[in-house]
């Protein structure tokens, strides 16, 4: 059997895969009623849908880094790098963030689905069956590389299309390794990653200094998502240094620069059409540079022959059995009250779940990162406490962006679940409780990153509870639309990769709630800070006891 | 006897003329029984007989058609949460939380069902106890066996010692050992407390040993019901097991020869 046979059973295990990735029936989700090819159709179309989102995303970054591009001329002549950046220096730069975003991007959607992938179940359905291990394998590989396929297409075509509209068609074409590379290399690590969160977070034992592991070990997870931080950050620095190197002619810095994945590709295009003069490389240098471009593709190419083989394994895997367990410790149970209960059981299912978890980390490790911002203004001044004040806005919205995906955690082991005498209302009160928390965590971090640098405590911490009312607010519409949905037509799943459209709906009236009491607060802030501040409380209060008893009046003595 | 539910009517379980349709299927039809205190009751029929699907709407899983179910006096569709207060169910397929340990799973089940601390934990030493989990009490659960995790589901339906137990094919996965254990476990549980058991399966053997009635369902319908002596009465049968009783009162005895030589000529 050749790439053909395992090309046709991928497309049915592919079938599957949507399947479970929507209606999540081997997590006990009750079959969806109505004719199955329909049932299977809405399910492709649904996972389609998210794949374009993924796929616009990557586009849009795209546009946006060929934009920056072209405004090069404009954007060298400006006095903020302290240093003459030619130009073509400057378009191998941003080529380099736009590349290690692309990297960054699908990296992080990877680590996103690939609980999805092991879920599913699809890969142990084929292994009993006669297919020889080599069409196993492919098969395995298939699926992985399918469930990117679109964004992955965006990566491989959009680029080199904009790249060469902005510069020229041989710009574009010579981007076109570059992205390759990208491609290959953000699979990998997918997997590579993947597979040990697997084994070290999925597979950990229970304990309090285990689950202190397993979170520190999720930070290393949600670190990619962070790479446009990284990039803003660093870009500045990185720009100087590509300005002072190709001013100082052939030096080892410029030929470990161009050695360097990705600023190798992204210097590929100015090579190309303007020659190794444009970053001062000299004959050694572009030998270099060609070397090191083909070593990084040959790379990429063992890369794809690693995955394909080692999917398999990841995707048989549930996490592994260890050999010699250590006896328990006595039997002793905390039980707590049922929306504590709740909390807790999401935050541990969280700490072994990375898709979970980011949801969890990104509102406070985002507003952490702003917070950073803080310490590269000037003490006391206004921008920073405006940079404060933005981590936590963007706490608040992003905490509330996620809520619905919280509820998607009822998915795991639903029908057990709903033979618990476990009401809606403290269903709510739990996912409410963790929203609440998560923006809590993110305001006392920003508050502890900057208490030196803003010099206005009171009116900050005034600012953070004052929205606190609008997160609950937002919290209480979300979940209440999700369990008046559940009640009607079984329980949304609204995770990243099988719901994302749905997810949003229902996220857009929970950041229009998070979002009124700030755009009070800016509206009047100009007059008095204690103004703008007054009318974020006020409207928040007002939209916490509209959307409560909304939330709260539909549960009453209901099971989830 | 009416302690054991805290409700007015102390039959543990009533189900009178339920059906289920699914789509244009008819799982059920006008299916009706008793649980009594005391009793372990045996749910019998071959695969897609309607066994799962009665007992997923006991326990509030499956809407029914048409038809009530009560608990102790309490309505399953309309007083849903105190009715699985009242109930302790384990699924025919063992979906738990994978991401927790037994101990956090056994933590939240106690949790949402309101438990003290000591008793929660005294009924999981026990049975854990019993049931050999020293070594998998903290891994997670997706990492646990088949029959490991069905013992983690019987724990989790005992925690609260409810009056009214719903198991589904619960020893299929399990050891002999725990078995053993559990059929010794269910008879003394019924035992005190006008507690009641309904109980499925399509082993005809553990049915004989455990139940003290059976309810035969056939294609959604109930065929026959009653102890194993009035069912043998029934079927004209001397001294014939369970087994053939069933395959008698089903007709499934009939194609029996026939699928037999069908198999032998291939």
């Amino acid at each position: 059997m050749g790439w053909r046979e395992a090309w046709r059973l991928s497309s049915v295990a592919f079938r599957e895969l949507s399947l479970q990735a929507i209606y999540a029936i081997r997590l006990g989700n009750p079959p969806p009623s109505g004719r199955l090819d329909k049932v299977v159709r809405t399910a492709q179309r649904r996972v389609v849908q998210s794949k374009v989102i993924i796929a616009s995303v990557l586009a849009l970054i795209a546009a946006g880094g060929v934009d920056v591009v072209r405004l090069a001329p404009t954007i060298v002549s400006s006095p903020f790098f302290g240093v003459p950046v030619p130009v073509a220096v400057f378009q191998a730069g941003v080529l380099t963030g736009l590349l290690s975003l692309d990297v960054a991007f699908l990296w992080w959607t990877g680590l996103q689905v690939l609980p999805t992938f092991i879920a599913s179940g699809v890969l142990p359905v084929l292994e009993p069956l006669p297919i020889s291990d080599r069409t196993l394998r492919r098969v395995a590989g298939i699926l992985y590389l399918r469930m990117f396929d679109l964004p992955a297409l965006t990566v491989l075509i959009v680029t080199p299309l904009f790249v060469g509209w902005v510069l020229g068609a041989p710009s574009g074409l010579a981007i076109i390794p570059g992205v390759v590379a990208a491609v290959a290399f953000a699979l990998a690590l997918a997997l590579l990653t993947g597979r040990f969160f697997v084994r070290r977070v999925q597979g950990s034992r229970g304990g309090g200094g285990r689950a202190i592991l397993r979170w520190a070990y999720l930070v290393l997870w949600v670190l990619p998502a962070f790479a446009m931080f990284g990039f803003v950050i660093a870009a500045p620095g990185f720009l100087a240094l590509l300005a002072r190197t190709a001013g100082a002619g052939p030096s080892l810095t410029g030929d470990l620069l161009v050695s360097a994945f990705p600023f190798t590709f992204a210097l590929l295009p100015s090579v190309v059409t303007q020659g190794g003069g444009v970053f001062g490389l000299d004959a050694t240098g572009v030998g270099i540079l060609a070397l090191a471009s083909a070593g990084y593709l040959l790379l990429a190419g063992w890369a794809v022959v690693w995955l394909m083989g080692t999917v398999r394994t990841v995707g048989l895997a549930p996490p592994l059995v260890p050999k010699e367990a250590p006896p328990v410790h006595g039997y002793d149970l905390v039980p707590q009250r049922p929306a504590r209960a709740v909390l807790t059981k999401d935050l541990r299912i969280a700490s072994r779940m990375p898709g979970y978890a980011f949801l969890v980390l990104f509102p406070i490790l985002d507003a952490g990162a702003i917070g950073l911002f803080t310490f590269f203004t000037g003490p006391g001044s206004g921008a920073a406490f405006a940079l404060a004040l933005g981590a936590v806005t963007t706490a608040a919205l992003l905490a509330t962006f996620f809520g619905p995906a919280f509820f998607a955690i009822e998915v795991i082991a639903y029908s057990y679940g709903r033979t618990l005498p476990l009401s809606e209302r403290s269903v709510v009160f739990g996912k409410v409780a963790l929203i609440a928390a998560i923006y809590l965590i993110a305001g006392g971090l920003v508050a502890g990153l900057t208490v030196l640098r803003v010099f206005q405590p009171l009116v900050f911490l005034a600012f953070v509870f004052g929205e606190l009312p609008a997160v609950l607010a937002a919290g209480f519409l979300e979940l209440g639309i999700l369990l008046r949905r559940a009640r009607a037509s079984g329980l949304p799943i609204v995770n990243l990769y099988a719901g994302a459209w749905y997810a949003i709906l229902v996220s857009i009236p929970g950041l229009l709630v998070a979002g009124f009491p700030l755009v009070a607060f800016t509206l009047l802030r100009s007059m008095s800070t204690t103004l703008g501040i007054s009318a974020l409380a006020l409207v928040a209060l007002v939209e916490l006891a509209v959307c409560a008893p909304f939330a709260l009046g539909i549960g009453r003595g209901r099971t989830a | 006897m009416a302690a054991a539910g805290s409700g007015s009517d102390p039959t543990p379980l009533a189900v009178e003329n339920l059906s289920i349709v699914y789509g244009e299927r008819r799982a059920v039809e006008a299916l009706s029984f008793v649980v009594r205190p005391g009793e372990i009751y045996g749910l019998l029929g071959s695969n897609g007989a309607g066994k799962s699907s009665t007992i997923k709407s006991v326990v509030g899983l499956v809407r029914p058609s048409a038809g009530t179910i009560r608990v102790f006096g309490l309505n399953a569709v309309t007083d849903g949460l105190r009715v699985k207060q009242r109930v302790g169910y384990v699924p025919e397929t063992s979906l738990l939380y994978e991401a927790l340990t037994p101990r956090e799973f056994l933590e939240f089940v106690a949790g949402v069902r309101r438990l003290k601390r000591d008793a929660a934990s005294a009924r999981a030493r026990s049975y854990a106890t019993a049931f050999r989990l020293e070594a998998e009490f903290d891994e997670p659960i997706a990492s646990l066996s088949n029959g490991t995790r069905q013992k983690v589901l019987l724990i989790a339906a005992l925690l609260h010692q409810p009056p009214l137990l719903v198991l589904d094919e619960p020893l299929n996965a399990l050891d002999p050992r725990s078995v053993r254990i559990m059929k010794e476990l269910l008879s003394r549980y019924v035992a005190t407390g006008g507690r009641g058991v309904l109980f499925s399966t399509h082993t005809m053997e553990v049915a004989e040993q455990l139940c003290h009635r059976v309810g035969i369902l056939d294609r959604g319908v109930l065929r026959a019901e009653g102890t194993l002596a009035s069912l043998r009465v029934r079927a004209s049968t001397g001294d014939e097991t369970l087994e053939q009783v069933f395959l008698r009162l089903t007709r499934e005895d009939e194609g029996v020869p026939a699928a037999v030589r069908t198999l032998e000529q291939r």
